[in-house]
């Protein structure tokens, strides 16, 4: 087996350091561009869904048809975009609609009609029913509200 | 229409005219880059007083000589043929227009051939300065014969306003050099001249790859590093004059890069991401192995891996002219002519005399619908192979063809064909013999080919 | 490739986040092993490549795999998980058309690497062991790719299943019992595409990897074999260079240049979907089996033809069984220090193998 360092004319590393830069330069944007186009679509690809919920969750309106409307003094949950929403038919006939989700961690809360309260399960959190404002527990900030509009034959439900 | 369509089953004619151009574009690219390569490697040689050096510039003027003289100018006919064939009415107006351009043309591949027989033949038999001015000349003829073609290809997509004006008019000649000097010619020049130069180091990467290392490691070396150079003025300038390139197209046909490939998952994979994606991948694969190999590693670099460098230019051009080509649609000639060629400006007169009426090849005969999909559809697609009329239609009624024709007959804007097919022209009773032709192909049992699984 | 190329080019001082793996990971003992490590350089070099071209397409088939397994749905809902990937998840197509294509030009390479070492003769003493696991390896890679072909559930994988389920069914007396089990039931359905799912990404890569492993530690111990056209050649006349960097290098860029080929295949030549499987439709002319289950699939169904019958299916079986372990056992005949005599019966041996090969899969398209 012949010697495998035979003479080689001086290595190319004592180039002016500028066209090393270049090379340099050259080459990683080269491998940047490689690296960009296997993972651009394995990006795409894995972030399919995501996209997805978040063309789901740019909904800003939904209706209900009125025959699906709780009984007074009970609320049903439904799906707005991407995010449960509630809405309340209290006793008194009105109708009020919150984002079923706590401020806290993010928990679903849940009605409860007999102790007149919407509470959140995981760390007690307590919101008033007809407001969504915060009177217990750890979450920061009052639910979000929705607009909530009863037509004809409808109930309207819309982003403020 | 003037002339008989030409029917080349499952790949289409495009391929035919595809398949020798993107050959042809490798090798007379070559032609010109390599042009100066030679009597510059000479010259190096010369004044270094290397031998060896001169030597290997010798075969590889010998390997320059058959490539471009033999297999250049063969497929350089070979285009003209199939181009004849494939689209008559297109080939037609360009010679209308730029008989004189292919004159100038003409001279200059004369000088060209010339002086690269004579360049290869006189080694050692003149003066060295004579022999390098004898290549400086062919270089000079050959990079001249590229500016003069660069105008017409040019024309092709971006034909310009003033000669659009004149167009149909008999006097489109008057506006020659507005048609020459059209606004994608100068950003396409510097574009091709890159790719030229490039080439040239490719292919002269080839030639040395096959100097035998162990033996001579100092040769292979030195011969690798100086043609791998030759890639660098394309890797730095390239993107930048693309880009001056797209932005010299009309937004029109810009757009089309926008569109999915149309064969599957339409919308998520545009033309432009296709593009991209295969010429990003490959000039990073040439640009790492002519670095880390050719230009490090000289010794290993072998035959094969010359080769590969070669395949992948070739699949990086293949690529970019492809997507040049898509942004052509529908026409073959920018807002002038459609791709099968029917002028923009007949579309409403064969609509109310009928299509077939003005086609001399097609008088007397009583086979409407068939002649009709000759004249109007085979110039893109076929029956069964590429871009498959039998499976874009697949699972179509008479009733539901008739319908994708009426959009493509009254080619709105509502129209989602409109960006990249031609309208469907003729009187309804030749669309209509089309549907009763195009269900009757569709309803006949076919086996699935060989292998398309 | 961040290491100089260079051979004898001076090793990296020890400072830095180098120094800091070198010191805990003995990364320049590993180099210093590498550059040590010759690998022969003669005419038939090119060959060595094909293995390594098997693994990467392996690793490509992994990442590939994984990838559809985040949205593959084995069972009844096989094909509409399919149809979802390809058509509605962005680039899903791609990813598919990736793992068809590489899977494809896998059990290619497989195959010109197990051509090329026969022919080479690098199975002689003391490799015998890589043969043989090389060959195991095969066997997976094809259960592999037949596994892997059901899974879409669409018309054409259907039934080019179904046949190819008639070549273990042929076995005599217990053909019948293990198609079944292969099946789940009397037929194909969603039974087998569970089963096959299991198969296809459990217990086959638990087995291939194993095995990979064992065939590369082979590899490592013994080198490359050189063909005996190199063995006559005066060893001061042989050539070779160091494994680190310069071979390594170079099997990089091929891996590089075939990731490109993976790249632009399957954008440019994606992978269809047919229309789901439906048992009641008739099966669509021209159904055969994948290409690298023609020759075999040819030859039954010819010998089918000359010998008629059960008796077909035991002769058939018989030789077939026989060839394999001839070709499987030749080794053992062709020793290092077998007779000239032998060694040319082992060369027309192996050419007559790719003949027929190629042939009866040419016969086989050719017919369909």
């Amino acid at each position: 087996m012949s010697e495998s360092s035979t003479t080689l004319p001086a290595a190319p590393l004592d180039e002016p350091s500028t066209r090393r830069t270049l090379l340099r330069v050259g080459l990683g944007a080269a491998a940047a561009g490689y690296g960009a186009a296997l993972a651009y679509p394995v990006y795409r690809y894995l972030a399919t869904p995501v996209e997805r919920a978040a063309e789901a969750g740019a909904v800003t309106q939904i209706s209900i048809p009125k025959t699906d409307e709780p009984p007074a003094g009970s609320a049903l949950m439904l799906q707005f975009g991407a995010r449960p929403a509630m809405l309340i038919h209290h006793a008194d006939g009105s109708l009020v609609c919150f984002d079923a989700v706590c401020t806290h961690l993010g928990c679903t809360v849940q009605f409860e009609p007999d102790q007149k309260r919407i509470f959140c399960a995981c760390h007690s959190g307590v919101y008033d029913m007809r407001t969504g404002q915060v009177v217990g527990g750890p979450p920061p900030r009052s639910l979000g509200v929705y607009h909530v509009e009863a037509t004809d034959g409808d109930i309207i439900i819309s982003r403020v | 229409m003037n002339y008989p369509m030409w029917d080349v089953p499952v790949i289409g004619s495009g391929w035919v005219i595809g398949m020798i151009a993107i050959f042809h574009v490798l090798v007379s690219h070559f032609a010109v880059g390599g042009g100066l390569y030679l009597p510059l490697a000479e010259r190096k040689a010369l004044k270094e007083g290397r031998d060896d050096w001169m030597e290997a510039v010798r075969m590889h003027a010998k390997f320059f000589l058959v490539l471009t003289l033999v297999f250049g100018a063969v497929t350089g006919v070979a285009i003209w043929f199939s181009i004849g064939l494939a689209s008559p009415e297109s080939t037609s107006t360009l010679i209308h227009n730029f008989v004189f351009g292919w004159a100038i043309e003409w001279t200059f591949f004369i000088i060209e051939i010339t002086a690269a027989l004579v360049y290869y033949y006189t080694w050692g038999r003149i003066s060295n300065q004579l022999h390098l001015t004898i290549g400086y000349i062919y270089a000079g003829a050959a990079w001249l014969s590229l500016v003069i073609i660069n105008g017409i290809l040019t024309f092709m997509l971006t034909p310009g306003s003033t000669w659009l004006s004149v167009a149909g008019s008999g006097t489109e000649p008057s506006a020659f050099w507005y048609a020459f000097f059209n606004p994608t010619y100068w950003p396409s020049l510097i574009l091709r001249t890159l790719v030229c130069v490039a080439l040239a180091g490719v292919w002269a990467m080839v030639t040395a790859s096959r100097i035998d290392g162990f033996e001579k490691p100092q040769l292979k070396a030195e011969i690798l590093r100086w043609s791998t150079k030759w890639l660098v003025p394309a890797f730095t300038l390239m993107p930048f004059v693309f880009v001056w390139y797209l932005w010299s197209v009309p937004e029109s046909q810009r757009q089309l890069l926008q569109l999915g490939v149309s064969t599957i998952g339409a919308g998520v994979f545009t033309q432009v991401t296709r593009a991209a994606l295969v010429t990003v991948m490959t000039s990073a694969t040439i640009l790492g192995i002519s670095y880390f190999l050719a230009y490090r590693n000289p010794r290993d670099f072998t035959f094969g891996h010359a080769c590969s460098v070669l395949f992948l230019a070739l699949a990086a051009t293949a690529a970019t002219e492809q997507a040049r080509e898509m942004l052509r649609k529908p026409y073959t000639i920018g807002q002038h002519m459609y791709s099968n060629g029917v002028r923009k400006s007949q579309v409403a007169g064969f609509n109310q005399s009928g299509y077939l009426s003005n086609s001399p090849w097609a008088q007397g005969s009583n086979e409407t619908g068939r002649l009709m999909f000759k004249g109007q559809c085979l110039s893109c697609h076929t029956v069964d192979g590429y871009r498959s009329m039998r499976s874009l239609l697949a699972g179509r009624d008479h009733d539901s063809i008739a319908n994708v024709l009426k959009t493509l007959h009254q080619a709105g804007d509502d129209s989602p064909y409109k960006a990249y097919m031609p309208p469907l022209v003729g009187q309804p009773t030749e669309i209509e013999a089309l549907t009763g032709y195009l269900t009757e192909m569709v309803r006949r049992p076919s086996a699935p080919a060989a292998g398309d699984n | 490739m961040a290491t100089s190329s260079y051979p004898g080019s001076e090793p990296r001082p020890s400072s830095g986040l180098y120094g800091w793996l070198d010191q805990r990971l003995g990364l320049e003992e590993l180099a210093a092993f590498g550059r040590k490590k010759m690998v022969p350089l003669h005419a038939h070099s090119f060959w060595y490549y094909w293995g390594g071209l098997s693994l990467f397409f392996f690793l490509i088939q992994v990442t590939t795999g994984v990838l559809l397994l985040v949205y593959f749905r084995p069972g009844p809902d096989a094909y509409n998980s399919v149809r979802q990937i390809t058509y509605d998840v962005e680039f899903g197509w791609l990813i598919r058309s990736a793992h068809n294509w590489s899977a494809n030009l896998m059990v290619l390479a497989v195959f010109v690497h197990m051509f090329s070492v026969f022919l080479m003769k690098a199975y002689r003493n003391p490799r015998e062991l890589g043969w043989w696991s090389g060959l195991a390896l095969l066997g997976v890679t094809m259960v592999f790719g037949f596994s892997g072909y059901l899974l879409p559930m669409d018309e054409l994988s259907y039934f080019a299943t179904k046949i190819g389920l008639e070549i273990p069914a042929m076995v005599p007396v217990l053909g019948p019992l293990i198609a079944d089990l292969v099946r789940g039931g009397p037929t194909v359905g969603a039974e087998t595409v569970q089963r096959f799912f299991a198969l296809h990404v459990v217990v086959l890569p638990l087995l291939f990897i194993p095995i990979l492993m064992f065939h590369l530690m082979l590899v490592q111990k013994h080198g490359n074999a050189v063909p005996p056209s190199e063995e006559a050649k005066d060893p001061a006349m042989r050539r070779a260079i160091p494994f680190f960097p310069n071979f390594l290098a170079k099997d990089l860029a091929m891996w590089l240049i075939a990731l490109n080929v993976v790249a632009i295949l399957a954008s440019m030549f994606p992978w269809s979907l047919g229309p789901q499987a439906d048992p009641l439709t008739p099966a669509p002319l021209g159904i055969h089996p994948e290409w690298y289950f023609m020759a075999q699939f040819q030859f039954l169904k010819v010998l089918g033809r000359i010998v008629p019958g059960l008796a077909g299916e035991f002769v058939g079986i018989g030789l077939f069984t026989a060839m394999l372990a001839a070709w499987a056992l030749v080794p053992l005949f062709d020793t290092a220090s077998a007779s000239q005599r032998k060694a040319r019966a082992a060369t027309w041996f192996g050419f007559c193998a790719i003949g027929a090969v190629v042939l009866l899969t040419v016969w086989g398209y050719w017919e369909v």
